[in-house]
């Protein structure tokens, strides 16, 4: 209980402190918008097409957006040596960890929602067809992006080049999470129903959550003391 | 050595690598012997090298058999992606200064990388088992157990080589910063 109450202080202060300065939440919006504007561009949004890429789009615009947000979650500790005091406070490291986890989930999310439909009325895609699949896909989707993307940030953020450095350390790695969900996505998104194929997906998908997790607990410790 | 067999066999060689470079990271972040941390740097960089030679001589077999260059061969495309996993170990490496700063980090990262290969390269084959993949990648063939045997004894002799040279250059490092200190 205990345990629960140290996560959700750290995560709240999290929210708190994104709320009221929304830096990486606005840069995260804007960005995400951008792309979604941008890739009208790169291809002739036809019903055909949207049918066969819907997923990967989306999930490409979530990853990187959702980078912008990761990169400042422990960033935002740096001035005025709050990661140390973080650090030295009486709570687990695995408690910090989760609870900085919890509050990107959230912005993420967050920026992902707002997205969705900025995405159905640009490409002209009825998106909610399968809507509580989707948000369990989202979710999963999510929770990987920021397991891996919080624990990467802990490990870059005393680094010079921590903004270079954080993609390309997330994205090779999640890489068969975005695959799981862009493909379980795609299918949603037009209408049909989880099937055979996606179910593998989504295992894959509920596998990379639950391995990766474990790990990131198991190293944190490591990662933030050195 | 065929060309056909020798992407196999160096895909073997570095999957051995990889082995190694995370069993050197985990005594490394157990024991914080430098000599662990000197061992998964050499093994790492032999086997991005060898993958990186299986990679190339996988798209040329490919095109000696008239086939194109790159047809997602899911062999090929798991192999890429696992070149992309390990690559920003050095990077990574790179953009740190303090040494125990960058052996832990570095460790770090080897064992994610390490988890995520399977996961990795099985997204990637059932990735392309649905879009209609070349039934049989064109101009490869299994490895000979002694192709096998040959690349992964050049990686074994590569990596000592490269291990000596990086414990000569941190020898070198600390006498300067002892100099230094005095």
């Amino acid at each position: 209980m205990r345990y629960v109450r140290q996560i959700g202080v750290v995560m709240v202060k999290d929210l708190r402190a994104e709320l009221r300065t929304k830096e990486a939440l606005n840069a995260s919006l804007a960005f995400a918008l951008m792309i979604l504007l941008l890739f009208s561009y790169t291809f002739d949004p036809t019903q055909e097409m949207m049918r066969e890429i819907s997923g990967g789009l989306l999930w490409i615009v979530f990853a990187f957006a959702g980078t912008l947000t990761l990169n400042r979650s422990f960033a935002r500790e740096l001035p005025n040596d709050c990661l140390d005091a973080l650090i030295a406070a009486p709570i687990p490291g695995s408690a910090l960890f989760l609870g900085k986890c919890f509050a990107s989930f959230v912005l993420v999310l967050a920026v992902e929602l707002v997205s969705l439909p900025v995405f159905g009325i640009f490409y002209n895609v009825r998106w909610t067809a399968q809507l509580p699949e989707l948000i369990l896909v989202l979710l999963l989707g999510t929770w990987a992006l920021t397991v891996i993307g919080t624990i990467f940030s802990a490990l870059t953020v005393n680094i010079k080049l921590r903004e270079v450095m954080l993609p390309m350390l997330t994205y090779p790695v999640l890489m068969p999470a975005l695959m799981s969900a862009m493909r379980i996505t795609t299918v949603l998104v037009n209408g049909a129903p989880i099937g055979a194929d996606e179910l593998d997906w989504l295992k894959m998908l509920i596998g990379f959550d639950v391995i990766f997790t474990a790990v990131s607990l198991a190293l944190v410790e490591t990662v933030l003391v050195g | 050595m065929p060309v056909a067999s020798l992407f196999d066999a160096s895909v073997w060689a570095a999957m051995l690598a990889g082995v190694v470079a995370v069993i050197a990271s985990i005594l490394f972040l157990r024991t914080r012997n430098f000599f662990y941390d000197a061992l998964a740097l050499a093994v790492t960089e032999i086997g991005l090298i060898l993958l990186a030679v299986g990679i190339v001589t996988g798209a040329v077999a490919g095109r000696l058999a008239g086939a194109l260059w790159w047809t997602w061969d899911p062999r090929l495309a798991s192999a890429l992606v696992c070149w992309l996993l390990y690559a920003p170990y050095l990077m990574l490496r790179a953009a740190i200064e303090e040494p125990t700063q960058r052996a832990a980090s570095a460790a770090v990262v080897s064992i994610f990388a390490f988890v995520d290969v399977p996961l990795a390269v099985a997204a990637v084959h059932w990735w392309l088992a649905r879009h209609a993949a070349p039934a049989q990648p064109a101009g490869m063939a299994q490895a000979t157990w002694w192709s096998v045997l040959l690349v992964a004894m050049l990686g074994v002799v590569l990596s000592w080589v490269r291990l000596r040279r990086e414990q000569r250059r941190r020898a070198a490092d600390a006498e300067r910063r002892s100099e230094q200190t005095v």
